[in-house]
């Protein structure tokens, strides 16, 4: 509860001060990130890969995206894991501090929006705890709570693929952080949309 | 790093022109895409609206893209996955020509043009490819299926024929007229028209039309020797020269002509003789286009050679029927020659499939039945039909009755490719059930209609409204001996007929509110089909069975000759058949606009008139009913 108070004069990384003083204005971009992780406990599991997209006026941009894959030896050692598939593969690797400050710097001061956010935000922020830095400070929207608005459900819980199926958006049988961001993207233009959200 | 962009570089690179171009040059592009959700009924951008900085390609669902003539709308195109529009940017600098709008919920990229430019500069396949789908005029659907893709036109669209079975349709006119000048001669005019095959030739001044000359002033200014074939062409000429605007519909175009008592029309820029010709409308034209009716669609299916072809066509036949409404043509009429088209569409594909499998073992009929037997069947429902084929030695009875098994499915396979679906219940010739030899047919009806629901699962009472589409015509005769020798005062047949007629739910509450489905996906829509059409046609059976009349199996039609044969009832039969065209009007203007079957419909869309006319046509359903009640005393199954 006190710990803003002891970390009132601590010195924060050079990326997170310049992240911090974006929040004076609010932003019209939504980030749209979907991770992939080693478990569903934000405090032990770790994050294996991001991926996100920017919505900005009503529609997802291709271009303005963030995809990274992250090594994680320490915790895969630690628990004598192997990820030898990703070790292997030719697609460029980083060290989860590296991968965390491009991910803050990508994101700015957008909204972001996901599916089950809060355990994405949660496990960014232990991530971030790592590194030293504060909590993300964006707002966040869950297109499963936006799904139940719209719906009057009161406290249900829809997987990701029901949503997409519900809503027609279309499955790709590939299945990374990315493709999950870019069908929560469109899943969220179509809730917008239907929601009445500007 | 970017995986989706790459994904979407995979899409793009099935379809032209993004197929003349590298994969690495498809995923820079793909980097640049937004794409963009549509709701359904949500315009992109519309006409006269500022350009757009991208074009745009499909990427699902279907956009329409739309014109207005003659103050109504008109549809152009319609564009599935795959399919590129809005490419005006590219080349011109006014404002949108057309709407685009999607038909149902739609995803598009949206190509910046920015990005796609250095491309098309660089790469003339591409840019010959986007010209050419710019530019092209005809949007002729045969010629669709011989471009590379599908080229969708975005700038002149008058001339097109899209839409050539309608009546108010756009004229293809003469668009390089033969000209001259003032001082040429009679002699040199002639010459120059029998050089160019053209019967007539336009007299020009400043770019402007000043006369017409046509074969008729040859004949009888010249060949009389009234002029002199020195004596300049002005002095023979026909002055001024009757202009029209370039988008003129068929149906304007031929009320000019007799207006003025002319044979041509000159078609100019702004519909004055004082601007630039644009081109010549000569009667020819007006008969050519008007010779796409429906007797030329027949012999067009009469000579398709695949289903490809005969489904082109039966699109053709859904323009056809959806102008013939909104003109007001009446739905009677419109019934009949859709069901003519239909019946040559259906007979063709029995005929491709014996040129396929052989000549039939032995003489079969092929009975359409349900929808397409009443000749009622305008939007693409599902097929439904039997075959019946004649006794053969028992020894060879297998293999005869293996040969029309296969005849039926492949004939209902072709029938769907076509468009039309399967019946869910099964109830199609490819069915082990129904397709059987003639006596097993009649031991079929006895029993149906002797023993009514004893084996009523799978009586339905659709095989009572029949139509033999290709076969022997005696078999059909056989079935209708027996079905109205049984008909015949079995009370009990009847009974349950009107039984079944009667238990669908009734259309209003009791406050006289619609009856509107409760769940499911069609929540909150009026059943048209189950709630309205079905009370009514059935009714119409079971009163035409029971008046023995033959050989109507049309349910407007039946109530006409049961207000004759019934005269004491009339009133009831006439308002039912009148309800009966009403409702059917519903819910063919509702299929065709949601491209469905029609048969929820959504109130909410209705005008408060329309509602109100529908509920009107609920009416006459209670006298029906009554009447049902009164003269078949429905005991055992109620």
């Amino acid at each position: 509860m006190l710990d803003w108070l002891k970390n009132i004069n601590k010195e924060y990384p050079e990326f997170w001060k310049s992240y911090s003083s974006k929040f004076d204005k609010k932003s019209s971009r939504y980030v749209i990130l979907s991770t992939e992780t080693t478990g569903l406990n934000p405090e032990k599991d770790v994050i294996l890969s991001l991926g996100a997209f920017a919505v900005k006026d009503n529609a997802v941009h291709i271009g303005d995206n963030f995809e990274s894959y992250l090594t994680q030896y320490k915790f895969l050692h630690d628990n004598g894991l192997t990820n030898e598939f990703m070790m292997e593969s030719t697609i460029k690797k980083s060290s989860e501090p590296q991968a965390i400050q491009s991910f803050i710097e990508y994101i700015e001061n957008a909204i972001l929006v996901g599916h089950h956010i809060d355990f994405d935000v949660a496990i960014i922020n232990e991530a971030l705890e790592r590194m030293g830095c504060g909590r993300l400070k964006n707002e966040a929207l869950d297109v499963d709570v936006m799904h139940r608005k719209l719906n009057d459900i009161s406290d249900k819980e829809t997987s990701l693929d029901t949503l997409c199926e519900l809503y027609h958006v279309p499955i790709s049988d590939r299945n990374s952080a990315a493709d999950d961001a870019y069908k929560t993207a469109l899943l969220f233009l179509k809730l917008k949309s239907k929601l009445k959200i500007k | 790093m970017n995986s989706i962009a790459e994904q979407i570089a995979d899409f793009l690179k099935e379809y032209a022109p993004f197929n003349f171009l590298t994969f690495e040059e498809l995923s820079n592009i793909a980097t640049n895409i937004r794409v963009v959700n549509l709701e359904k009924n949500k315009s992109l951008f519309q006409i006269n609206d500022a350009l757009h900085d991208s074009f745009y390609v499909v990427a699902q669902g279907v956009i329409n893209l739309s014109v207005i003539a003659d103050a109504e709308e008109t549809l152009l195109n319609k564009c599935a996955p795959g399919d590129i529009f809005g490419l005006r940017p590219f080349f011109a600098k006014n404002n949108y020509m057309m709407t685009a709008k999607a038909r149902e919920e739609s995803l598009v990229y949206a190509i910046p043009i920015a990005t796609f430019r250095p491309f098309v500069a660089n790469n003339s396949e591409v840019l010959n490819y986007l010209l050419e789908s710019f530019a092209v005029n005809t949007r002729n659907p045969k010629d669709k299926e011989n471009l590379i893709g599908k080229l969708i036109s975005d700038n002149v669209f008058y001339s097109d024929q899209q839409s050539e079975m309608q009546y108010f349709q756009s004229l293809n006119y003469n668009t390089s007229p033969l000209v001259t000048n003032r001082n040429c001669s009679i002699k040199e005019v002639a010459l120059l028209m029998t050089e160019s095959l053209k019967d007539n030739a336009l007299v020009v001044e400043n770019s402007w039309p000043i006369g017409i000359v046509t074969d008729c002033d040859m004949r009888s200014k010249v060949a009389t020797g009234r002029y002199e074939l020195h004596t300049p062409i002005t002095s023979i000429m026909s002055s001024p020269v009757i202009t029209v605007v370039e988008n003129i519909s068929l149906a304007e175009a031929q009320l000019v002509m007799l207006k003025n008592n002319v044979t041509h029309l000159c078609v100019t820029q702004d519909g004055t003789d004082k601007s630039a010709i644009k081109g010549i409308i000569s009667e020819h034209d007006l008969i050519a286009a008007q010779a796409n009716n429906a007797g030329v669609l027949i012999k067009e299916i009469k000579r398709a050679q695949n289903p490809k072809e005969l489904k082109q066509i039966r699109n053709r036949v859904t323009d056809l029927i959806q102008s013939s409404i909104s003109k007001n043509i009446p739905l009677s009429h419109v019934f009949n020659i859709t069901s003519e088209i239909n019946l040559a569409i259906i007979k063709r594909s029995v005929e491709l499939s014996i040129l396929d499998s052989g000549s039939p073992p032995a003489r079969f009929a092929w009975l359409s039945i349900g929808s397409q037997g009443r000749k009622e069947q305008l939007l693409r429902t599902d097929q439904d039909s039997i075959i019946v084929f004649e006794d053969v030695a028992p020894e060879k009875y297998r293999d005869v009755k293996d040969y029309f098994l296969r005849l039926g499915k492949k004939t209902t396979a072709t029938l769907e490719k076509i468009g039309f679906d399967y019946c869910p219940n099964g109830h199609m010739g490819s069915n082990i059930l129904w397709c059987k030899s003639l006596t097993d047919w009649i031991k079929q009806y006895d029993n149906w209609m002797n023993t009514p629901g004893e084996n009523s699962n799978d009586l339905s009472s659709i095989f009572f409204d029949y139509e033999i589409t290709f076969g022997e015509q005696k078999i059909e005769d056989a079935i209708s001996d027996t079905i109205f020798k049984n008909a015949k005062n079995n009370a009990l047949f009847y009974d349950f007929l009107g039984n079944d007629a009667l238990r669908k739910n009734s259309p209003l509450t009791f406050f006289k509110n619609f009856n509107l489905e409760e769940d499911g996906p069609n929540k909150d829509k009026f059943d048209i089909k189950t709630k309205a059409l079905m009370p009514l046609i059935d009714g119409a059976r079971l009163f035409t069975l029971s008046f023995d009349i033959r050989g109507i199996n049309n349910t407007f039609q039946r109530f006409k000759q049961l207000s004759l044969t019934d005269s004491k009832h009339a009133e009831i039969y006439l308002n039912c058949a009148e309800a009966f065209l009403t409702l059917s009007k519903f819910r063919t203007l509702e299929g065709l606009k949601n491209d469905n079957d029609g048969q929820f419909i959504n109130l909410e869309e209705l005008s408060k008139i329309d509602r109100e006319k529908l509920k009107n046509a609920l009416a006459p359903m209670r006298e029906l009913e009554e009447l049902i009640k009164s003269k078949f005393q429905l005991t055992q199954f109620s």
